[in-house]
């Protein structure tokens, strides 16, 4: 028979169910409701199931009932971590991958510590013994896995900071912070009466401060410079412009910290509207350069005129398969302002020809540099 | 004790310990030979790789700071191995009682630390200047770019002043003597090292990177090399050689490569070899200017076949002494070392005759069209060509019959 406490999970359980039909169709199939419906329905499901089975912990005989009342389990908080595992997965279900493989570990490490836990209770009639051989069984496992969730939460939510805050202000927070660490670190390492108690303060502070600024900034988002970047989406091929136009998909913020500065093959200045080049080892102005055929080359390109350029490279043309139309193959950087530079990374495979030439231009500024493939 | 317990005792005693003597003076005359040998081989007079025989101003910066730094580091050596031979000996094991422990001696302890310390200051100081002469490039007179690639190296010279049009070469590096030239390397594939020891020290080819190295020889002549970063199969035969010639017939040189192509007479073998040329080896290799029969230019496509994506460039293929990553002499012995022992001032008109039909080294070449993988190990087994997508490394066997390797060879020996 139905006991009270089945009936009423048994009801909780219905109604979940016509409130998630319902949901799913009327008003959406996908959502955070929805889920959460489905949600209460498996857990309200599961939990009539136990309470039909176990008749809600009642017992019918007495030999029953010493059985129940001879293994009484500790209390533990893993069951309410492994329950917190299972809605934060349902939340990730929702809403995002990560948080639902932050979810699973949750569950997944509540639901192991728990089970070592309800194990090692009943290794023996010795407490001690089987407080031992919990330890033993996941003990080493604990501090470290603990240790690196914390650090991962601290990383997640510092990196918030970083992002929302300015880039010279970044910087700025970066260097307090670590000054106020070291000096923290100094501090107690020189003062043993620093030690205990205030320590514990100290962090729990720095703990919750990082936890409410990491939570408010990873609302606020990120600096609006990154925000809208991330959006513009320029490094796009569909926004690449190789002609003289200023798009609006350009890097504005592009400066000279090409980091290939060490691997570049030539240089291609242009200077007073005029384009020269010049190859690495040698100090001379050249309007033609040789790339070597079939190898991934670098070619910097540096604007020292006032106007913003690109550089252009024409690889010739290139006769489409299905059409059998001859296009043009090239490619470009992006526009660079003054005392600026972008790097081209380039690949030729076929040697060049009188059919089929090479060369970088700029537009807008005059001159071409030949490029010769052996 | 009798006599004749004496005896077997010291019968016995002789039986015990002469293999332990025995198979210590085995290890110790083996010791000795093969120190003798190391030490003989010092004197070998044939030795193009030698490093103590530096023939330009780089090599020579570097035996000069060896010069400096062997003497300190082999008197060091010496001191200290004496040093520590006595103290095993000296204070070895005998059952005796262990010595009263000290915390040590603050004197001899500053005076061993200072002493390495100002060692190393002098070595340091000699060895920043050399390294800091050797990076100079201000002066540059000629740039050659160099690439590596499993298992031969490519030099391609870019226009500049005194070269008009690109020349592409390979196995052989041509440089003036007495310029300042230098190297821009880099590699299509793994990791290689560039290394002339007669010209200067070693630089890595690094993909993706632009290495520089500086060459200078003193006198016209052919100065051999060796790749010195393991670069797989058959990195032992990844040679080079750098030919230094006249700056007169440097220019000679640059003229022969600059030369336009001239097509085999028709009707003739090499016309004929020409033809095969196309049909089999123009797939990966480039002669430059030549033509099909309905007169379009033919580009090769290493960069389908192979690798790398670089097979050699074989325009002007004569004009050099060797082939196959400069393992083999394109040359006769005899005609190779007509020009390896050359006087230095009849050395450049020698190299630049090229290969006549006379001096060709018909056995190598053509054992090398027949299987070239079996002259040289490379990676022609297609199961070995999986990580590479399917391209060889290095020349796979063609397949070619008597027939095509006669005219194969009559066509090559026409392009010089």
């Amino acid at each position: 028979m139905f006991t009270p406490g089945s009936k009423f999970f048994i009801g909780l359980t219905g109604l979940a169910l016509i409130s998630a039909v319902m949901y799913t169709i009327f008003v959406n199939p996908s959502d955070i409701g929805a889920y959460a419906l489905f949600g209460l329905l498996l857990s309200g499901g599961l939990v009539s199931g136990f309470s039909f089975f176990t008749r809600d912990g009642d017992s019918d005989t007495e030999a029953e009932a010493v059985e129940a009342a001879a293994y009484s389990p500790s209390p533990s908080f893993w069951p309410l971590v492994f329950a917190l595992g299972i809605a934060v997965v349902l939340l990730g279900v929702a809403t995002h991958p990560i948080v639902f493989v932050l979810g699973i570990a949750v569950l997944v490490g509540g639901g192991v510590e728990w089970t070592i836990q309800s194990w090692a209770e009943r290794a023996s009639a010795d407490s001690e013994f089987n407080s031992f051989v919990r330890h033993r069984a996941i003990g080493a496992l604990d501090y470290p896995g603990l240790a690196a969730a914390g650090l991962g939460v601290i990383a997640y939510l510092f990196s918030r900071i970083m992002l929302a805050a300015s880039k010279g202000g970044a910087a700025v927070i970066f260097m307090i912070v670590a000054a106020i660490i070291v000096a923290y670190a100094f501090m107690i390492a020189t003062k043993p009466a620093l030690r205990g108690k205030s320590v514990a303060m100290v962090v729990t502070a720095g703990a919750l401060l990082l936890a409410v600024a990491g939570v408010a900034t990873a609302i606020t988002g990120e600096r609006s410079e990154l925000a809208k970047y991330a959006k513009e989406d320029f490094y796009s091929k569909e926004h690449r412009e190789c002609g003289e136009e200023e798009g609006e998909h350009y890097d504005h913020e592009a400066n000279n910290t090409v980091s290939l500065r060490s691997a570049v093959l030539a240089t291609v200045f242009v200077e007073d509207g005029k384009v020269w080049a010049e190859m690495i080892g040698l100090k001379q102005k050249l309007d033609t350069i040789t790339v070597p055929r079939s190898n991934a080359t670098n070619i910097l390109f540096r604007n020292l005129d006032e106007e913003d350029y690109r550089l252009v490279v024409n690889l010739g043309t290139e006769t489409v398969a299905e059409t059998g139309v001859k296009e043009k193959v090239g490619t470009c950087t992006q526009l660079t302002g003054k005392n600026q530079e972008q790097v081209l990374t380039l690949n030729i495979p076929k040697p060049s020809s009188d059919e089929q030439q090479y060369s970088f231009v700029v537009p807008g500024a005059e001159g071409e540099i030949k490029v010769v493939v052996p | 004790m009798s006599h004749t317990d004496s005896v077997l005792t010291k019968e016995k005693a002789v039986d015990t310990v002469t293999p332990v003597k025995s198979s210590r003076r085995r290890i110790i005359t083996a010791l000795a030979g093969l120190s003798g040998v190391a030490f003989l081989s010092g004197c070998a007079t044939n030795a193009p790789q030698d490093t103590f025989q530096p023939s330009g101003p780089n090599a020579q910066m570097i035996d000069d700071l060896n010069m400096i730094v062997f003497p300190i580091a082999g008197v060091v050596g010496v001191i200290v191995l004496a040093l520590a031979g006595y103290i095993f000996l000296k204070f070895r094991d005998r059952g005796q009682a262990i010595p009263a422990q000290s915390h040590g001696k603050p004197i001899v302890e500053i005076t061993l630390t200072v002493i390495p310390a100002l060692i190393l200051t002098v070595v340091g100081v000699f060895t920043f200047r050399t390294i800091f002469d050797l990076a100079e490039t201000e002066d540059t007179e000629l740039i050659i770019n160099v690439t590596g690639q499993q298992w031969w190296w490519e030099y391609d010279y870019p226009v500049q002043s005194g070269i008009e049009q690109p020349i592409i070469s390979s196995g052989q590096l041509v440089i003036p003597v007495g310029a300042k030239v230098l190297l821009r390397e880099t590699s299509r594939d793994v990791i290689h090292s560039y290394w002339i020891p007669a010209l200067n020290g070693k630089k890595d080819a690094v993909p993706g990177r632009i290495h520089l190295l500086r060459l200078e020889a003193d006198k016209p002549g052919i100065y051999a090399g060796q790749c010195t970063e393991f670069c797989g199969l058959s990195h032992a035969n990844m040679r080079m050689e750098a030919v230094a010639l006249s700056k007169e017939d440097f220019a000679k040189w640059v003229q022969g490569q600059q030369k336009a192509y001239t097509a085999p007479a028709a009707g003739t073998l090499a016309a004929e070899g020409e033809t095969t040329f196309i049909n089999q080896c123009s797939r990966c290799h480039q002669v430059n200017g030549i033509k099909d029969a309905n007169g379009k230019p033919i580009i090769s496509a290493p960069d389908e076949n192979v690798y790398s994506g670089a097979a050699p460039n074989l325009s002007h293929l004569m004009s050099r002494n060797t082939f196959a990553g400069a393992m083999f002499d394109l040359v006769t012995e005899e005609c190779r070392a007509d020009v390896w022992e050359a006087k230095p001032e009849e050395f450049g008109a020698k190299y630049l005759k090229g290969v006549s039909e006379d001096c060709l080294n018909q056995r190598d070449l053509r054992a090398w069209l027949r299987n070239a993988p079996a002259m040289k190990p490379m990676y022609a087994d297609p199961t070995n060509l999986e990580k590479s997508g399917g391209k060889y490394r290095g020349m796979p066997n063609l397949g070619l019959t008597e027939d095509d390797i006669d005219k194969l060879v009559a066509y090559l020996v026409t392009l010089k």
